[in-house]
């Protein structure tokens, strides 16, 4: 990685970027699985410098950023069950919102970058022509702005609404205390929201 | 070592094995009880729902008159989204978006289909046992924690009301144990009178745009798409090919299930504009993920870790 794309990248955590610099790096980003995980570690580590993650316990904190900064993202293993309210907002969780919300950012200016169609020959395993498998699973963003946009403009080709539509049909075939956590996703304050995927599941 | 403590270490493992048999066997009971419960009792209350960082206050009105179920679920906070589930249909109210949602009840087929059950097959994915009790919105309460045996689904540790086995607390935990999603009653009634008038929409929906499905919603082909790799414990339980609210072309749905968590994935016609972004989404607890293939949008929706939407809709095969 070049210095100069390492200065971009600190310029662009530090929100000291232009639309168009953002626009080119992001492009830049789609290309580089490396750069865009550096991205968004460095994006958790100022997060956690500035104090936004919520509620975290130091120790938690501690081994979450380091094991951010070492690219492993591991961060210790809860016990089974955890008392008192302490729970409620846990680092680990704290850690992946910050992560989503880097990842989000970046969402504001990229482009639809779903997988193109292939041809009709059949049969086909959608998997094999998209390349995602589980053991490279490519950084999906969703494009949070966009999504808003299509949502005032026209409810019906807008994202929320389709996936609205998925979850409700969804639910009916969920047990019923599924059904009522996927019924309360859907009118939950903010609407069935869209957000970046979270951190990759980390192999075992 | 000698005879007798040979014997009592055999004696020893038998009566632990027969206690965990034991144990298994109540957590089944509770699950049981605990189906029946959310469906079958009347009740209305007061609940918190948890996600990451956000908070907020919901009410629940579920309301069982000899057989015929309705609910309604209003968020407190905000704009005060509904959603409305009666024995025909299922409507949703934005008054942000100024829309309202309607979908059909689905009448699922036995014949096609095999509803998610809390059967033995859940040991093959989960490890549930009984914990301890607890007292919860002044009610003594059951723990009951299901643990998975793999990242490809959640856990759960549920709260169940000691006499009824009805939810008050539960908590959506990812295979690490940290808590993905939580719900908790803050004040419940169960088995009280309710008026029909209280499963009705407080909100004026005059002048809203009503997206719903065309008639004969139900398609008469059967869905020609399927999965060909799934997680371990998950199998097909429902395929349908339905027309939904918004779209004039029918779309293929299958439900990929464990037998606790379910997986939907649904498959647009090559003839419907692709409306959903590409990639791996999160809404609330659900991940979804989405692509194009041959044509067709594919999008697997799910409380379900994200590795599991992407595994399960990368290896569906074309007809």
């Amino acid at each position: 990685m070049s210095e100069q794309f390492q200065d971009q990248i600190s310029a662009f955590t530090d929100d000291e970027l232009s639309a168009q610099e953002c626009a080119f790096l992001v492009r830049l980003l789609e290309r580089d699985p490396k750069s865009r995980d550096r991205v968004m570690r460095y994006s958790v580590i100022g997060a956690a410098l500035r104090g936004e993650l919520p509620n975290p316990d130091p120790d938690v904190l501690l081994r979450g950023v380091q094991a951010e900064l070492d690219g492993t993202g591991a961060v210790g293993r809860a016990p089974d069950v955890l008392p008192g309210p302490k729970r409620f907002f846990r680092p680990a969780i704290g850690l992946g919102i910050a992560a989503s919300v880097a990842v989000a950012a970046l969402a504001l200016l990229n482009v639809a970058n779903g997988p193109t169609g292939i041809s009709d020959q059949a049969p086909q395993i959608a998997g094999a022509a998209t390349g995602v498998g589980l053991q490279d699973r490519p950084s999906y963003v969703v494009p949070l702005e966009a999504a808003g946009t299509l949502a005032m403009g026209d409810a019906l080709s807008s994202p929320p609404i389709r996936l609205t539509n998925y979850l409700i049909t969804h639910g009916q075939y969920a047990p019923g205390i599924r059904r009522t956590s996927i019924h309360t996703n859907v009118i939950s304050n903010e609407g069935p929201r869209v957000r970046a995927s979270p951190p990759p599941v980390q192999e075992r | 070592m000698n005879r007798p403590s040979s014997l009592r270490s055999l004696a020893g493992t038998v009566i632990g094995c027969a206690a965990l048999q034991a144990s298994a066997q109540d957590a089944q009971q509770w699950l049981d009880r605990m189906a029946g419960a959310v469906e079958e009792l009347s009740y209305r209350g007061t609940f918190v729902h948890l996600l990451g960082d956000e908070v907020e206050t919901l009410q629940i009105i579920h309301r069982n008159d000899g057989g015929r179920i309705s609910e309604r679920i209003v968020s407190m906070d905000g704009v005060g989204r509904e959603i409305i589930r009666n024995e025909d249909e299922i409507y949703c109210i934005l008054p942000d978006r100024q829309i309202v949602l309607f979908d059909n009840r689905r009448e699922v087929s036995p014949l096609v289909s095999a509803l998610p059950s809390y059967s033995e097959d859940l040991w093959r994915s989960y490890e549930i046992s009984l914990l301890h009790t607890e007292r919860v919105v002044e009610r003594d309460a059951q723990v009951v924690a299901i643990h998975p045996r793999d990242e490809f689904r959640y856990g759960y540790l549920l709260w169940l009301d000691s006499e009824t086995a009805m939810p008050l607390k539960s908590q959506l935990r990812d295979e690490q144990g940290w808590t993905v999603e939580q719900m908790a009653f803050t004040q419940i009634e169960i088995g009280q009178d309710i008026s029909p008038a209280a499963l009705e929409p407080t909100i004026d929906s005059e002048g809203f745009r009503v997206i719903m499905p065309p008639e004969n919603a139900v398609a008469e082909d059967a869905p020609q798409w399927r999965a060909t790799r799934l997680p371990d414990g998950f199998q097909l339980s429902v395929a349908t090919l339905t027309r939904m609210a918004g779209s004039e072309h029918p779309v293929e749905h299958l439900v990929y299930s464990d037998g606790l968590a379910t997986v939907s994935v649904f498959v647009e016609s090559p003839d419907s504009e692709p409306e959903v972004t590409g990639g791996l989404s999160r809404i609330g607890s659900a991940n979804a993920f989405s692509f194009e293939f041959s044509g067709r949008q594919i999008t697997a929706v799910g409380e379900v870790p994200a590795v599991t939407v992407e595994s399960i809709a990368t290896s569906f095969t074309s007809p």
